[in-house]
């Protein structure tokens, strides 16, 4: 069974994060860089799949140099070999034309079985997985919780909203984006480590796989910090007219009722 | 005149000769072991930062077995062990920055780790032969065994030579009946597998001897009993038990080293341990450091940040140029350890007694830092200063190792601390003193030797290590003229000496370190200030300590000693006097 992981590199959660000058992306050079966290559970589900199914794990990752690291921390976690889609642009931060991309790339592999995290602690936009699904015409299923491969299917169970859950079964191939903090993430072993620098990472060159990097869906125009604004407001009135402005402002405003 | 036969930074250092050669440049990893090293950091991170709960480690004095299962799984108890034997092959210099990490997160687990790996275990990389090797190591790597090491006695801390455990060969000459008592051993409670220390009998020149003899020994065997675990004021998360041994048989294939050469296997043994220790200490004043740093930005008084206070500013920089030299020296002896050929008995000692006392230092500024809150079992601080404290004891106490560095630079190379305990004992017999050295100092004059070609940011700090290691030189032939023999007995002088040499060697690690980055063409801008503030603090403690020497108040200091002592007690009640 072929199941590939799409795992990203993301800035480590408390770096400092200084914007770049043109304002429509961080500056890098003193940035730390680490396996963006959900994809710790999908990896972790793509390797408990594989040890029960006799799989073979692929990480797929799509971004510059600095991205090898990433890679090789996944396959000192288990996995078995790696794509690593060099993009050192990073041409564009439009999920469909990332996931064009990394489709195309791909596409030959014949996955039985493509795994993502939740979404991307960068950009958060959830979609990149989908996307390929849908490029690729295979089913996918999102916010997964738990899997069983039968034959020739594979079964999810989905968490829905509301403390709803959907069970599912969907033919194989698949993708599935899988929900984090249920599985125990998996540590690199000091062996996996050794080994890792031996299993084979493919390069494939973004620029050379025909898609047009240029006109994305959208555009990303600015990004900014936002402004911290601090007001606070003196409630008048007697005690119940406070009351009931009060219950007003957390329902209205502050939307916590 | 140099010394070609000397293979030992400091043992030459006390002659006069700066042999600039050996640790210059600054010894550095290939790529590839850098990048395994980081990895490995960061899955130990990864797993601690899930996992590990020093709060409650303190509290239950017990380390979670899922935590020692999580370690093993990542294979760090392989770390000491090559991977010809199922361990994970890294360098020493490796091996000491992920016990720097460990020691981070608990300094109880890095007790624990420290005991299995770091001498526990090496005893058999370093002297095992090939079966005993084959048998253990993978079982000790994979954590199916934890080891411990088994010297100290009732009767025999200090005075390791002392030891009264004794190791019988049976009639049928198959094994060894082991009997007496350990204590105080580090992962007793639980430990499959100990380097336990004995007196044996051993056949020299037509006469039987007592010597002390290494044995492997597995601690399940019959007759082996263990103590109830000793409450301990810091590293709680660490068991320390008691061991007896009961007409346990020891199989002769168990015999560790040669017979007769147990002080040995322990003296090296304890080299590699000590850098561990150090390395742990340069751990635990990181966590320090970041800890009294955001309390310290935090913490407003009369309308400012405690950082902007002087008295604070001077606590950091002090904590922060010490953790420096603690790094340069312990990196730059784990360096040399991995390259091979030199002696660095006397460099792991300093390591050690600077480690330890630095993140002593540390933890009581750092404490101090939090004021009130850092007297508070609420906050981290009072436990790190309760974790702290053990480094100064425990390996060689820091009085024993400045008497050992002192006495065998004196002695010239190629001795080991059994002739300091000797010498201890039996000064007459036991101090084969200074053959070669004395006689050579006398004919040579002592020139200055000289750092060459230093950085020019560091030339003046380099000009003061040149004069003061000369005046080592000079005053370490000053007290072996004057003393003779004697001065095993001086240990005011002796200790001061080796204060000299500890500042000393820290001076030339850092100016090795700062010189082999600018040789590179690599930024200095954050070791500089941290250089040459430590250069600094280290030459005036030299130049005090060198002062002292000569003009002191060692006999008023010995006078008052036995004063007390005769008395039992303070001899004056000050307002009751009549
Ligand atoms: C938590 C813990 C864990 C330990 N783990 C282990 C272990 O795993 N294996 C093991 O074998 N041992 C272990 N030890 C023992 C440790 O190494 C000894 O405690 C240490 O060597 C000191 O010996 P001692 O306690 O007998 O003190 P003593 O030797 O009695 O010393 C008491 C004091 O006198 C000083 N002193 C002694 N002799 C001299 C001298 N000649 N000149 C000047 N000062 C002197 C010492 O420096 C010390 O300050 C452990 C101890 C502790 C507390």
């Amino acid at each position: 069974m072929k199941i590939a992981i799409l795992l990203k590199q993301v800035p480590v959660k408390d770096a400092t994060l200084e914007l770049s000058g043109d304002n429509t992306w961080i500056d890098e050079d003193d940035v730390q860089f680490e396996i963006n966290d959900s994809d710790h559970y999908g990896l972790a589900e793509a390797l408990n799949i594989a040890k029960a199914n006799d799989g073979e794990v692929t990480v797929v990752t799509m971004g510059p140099d600095r991205v090898k690291d990433s890679i090789k921390q996944a396959l000192a976690k288990g996995a078995h070999k790696a794509i690593h889609i060099d993009d050192e642009e990073m041409s564009s931060t439009d999920p469909l034309t990332r996931a064009k991309v990394i489709a195309e790339a791909i596409k030959d592999e014949n996955f039985d079985l493509i795994l993502s995290g939740l979404q991307s602690d960068d950009f958060g936009y959830g979609q990149t997985g989908v996307l390929i699904a849908e490029i690729l015409g295979m089913p996918h299923a999102t916010l997964v919780v738990e899997t069983e491969i039968l034959e020739g299917k594979i079964k999810v169970k989905r968490e829905l909203e509301g403390g709803w859950f959907q069970n599912a079964e969907l033919p194989l191939p698949a993708l599935l984006s899988i929900q984090s903090g249920l599985t125990d993430i998996p540590y690199a072993t000091i062996k996996g480590i050794m080994m890792a620098k031996k299993k084979p990472v493919a390069e494939v060159d973004a620029d050379d796989l025909g898609v047009d990097l240029d006109t994305g869906a959208f555009k990303l125009q600015k990004i900014y910090t936002p402004v911290k604004s601090k007001e606070t407001v003196v409630l008048d009135g007697d005690a119940d007219s406070i009351v009931s402005q009060l219950i007003d402002k957390l329902k209205n405003e502050a939307k916590v009722l | 005149m140099k010394n070609e036969k000397i293979t030992s930074f400091l043992k030459s250092l006390f002659a006069g000769d700066i042999r600039q050669d050996i640790i210059f440049p600054f010894p550095q990893q290939d790529k590839e072991e850098t990048e395994n090293l980081q990895m490995i950091l960061q899955a130990w991170q990864e797993f601690a930062r899930d996992n590990v709960d020093p709060v409650e480690i303190d509290k239950n004095a017990e380390i979670p077995k899922e935590v020692l299962d999580g370690m093993k799984e990542i294979g760090l108890f392989g770390l000491p062990v090559s991977d010809e034997y199922e361990g994970a092959g890294v360098s020493k210099t490796s091996y000491c920055r992920v016990f720097e990490e460990i020691c981070r997160y608990d300094s109880g687990i890095a007790v624990m780790f420290g005991a299995h790996a770091s001498i526990g275990t090496n005893g058999i990389v370093l002297f095992g032969t090939e079966s005993q090797k084959a048998k253990y190591l993978p079982k000790l790597a994979s954590g199916e065994y934890i080891a411990a090491f088994a010297l100290t006695e009732p009767g025999a801390g200090s005075d390791a030579a002392g030891i009264t455990t004794t190791a019988v060969l049976n009639e049928n000459k198959t094994a060894f009946i082991l009997n007496g008592s350990k204590i105080w051993i580090s992962n007793g409670g639980y430990a499959q597998l100990a380097t336990v220390f004995a007196k044996t009998i051993v056949h020299q020149n037509g006469e039987d001897k007592e010597k002390i003899t290494a044995f492997i020994v597995e601690l399940d065997s019959a007759g082996v009993s263990r103590g109830k675990p000793e409450h301990k004021l810091g590293i709680r998360g660490s068991n320390t038990t008691s061991l007896n041994f009961d007409n346990v048989e020891v199989p002769v294939d168990n015999l560790l080293g040669p017979m007769g050469k147990g002080f040995l296997v322990a003296m090296e043994t304890l080299n590699t341990g000590r850098l561990g220790l150090a390395a742990g200490c340069i751990g635990g004043m990181k966590e320090l450091l970041q800890q009294a740093n955001q309390y310290a930005q935090s913490r407003e008084q009369f309308g400012k940040s405690l950082d902007k206070f002087e008295l604070i500013q001077d606590k950091i920089a002090y904590i922060a140029s010490e953790t420096y030299a603690t790094e340069s020296i312990v990196y730059l002896t784990t360096g040399l350890q991995d390259r091979g050929g030199v002696d660095v008995s006397l460099e792991s000692a300093i390591c050690k007694i600077v480690g330890s006392e630095a993140v002593w230092d540390a933890s009581d500024e750092v404490l101090q830092i939090a004021g009130g809150l850092g007297y508070s079992t609420e906050y981290p601080y009072e436990r790190f200063l309760r974790d702290a404290r053990i480094h100064r004891i425990f390996e060689g106490t820091n009085e024993i190792l400045r008497m050992f560095v002192a006495l065998s630079g004196i002695q010239g190379p190629g001795e080991y601390l059994k002739n300091v305990g000797k010498a201890l004992r039996n000064p007459i017999k036991g101090f084969g003193l200074l053959t070669g050295f004395a006689a050579h100092k006398v004919k040579d004059t002592i020139t200055i030797d000289h750092l060459k070609n230093i950085c020019p940011e560091l030339k003046n700090e380099a000009e003061q290590f040149d004069k003061l290691s000369a005046r080592l030189a000079a005053l370490t032939e000053n007290v072996l003229m004057k003393y003779g023999k004697k001065i095993i007995y001086k240990q005011f002088i002796l200790q001061r000496i080796a204060n000299m040499v500890i500042n000393l060697f820290g001076m030339a690690a850092v100016i090795s370190r700062v010189d082999t980055r600018v040789k590179q063409g690599k930024s200095i801008e954050h070791d500089l200030p941290l250089a040459k503030l430590y250069c600094n603090m280290a030459a005036s403690r030299v130049r005090r300590e060198a002062r002292y020497v000569t003009r002191n108040h060692d006999k008023q200091r010995t006078q008052i000693s036995e004063m007390i002592c005769e008395n039992g007690k303070y001899p004056i009640d000050m307002l009751l006097d009549k």
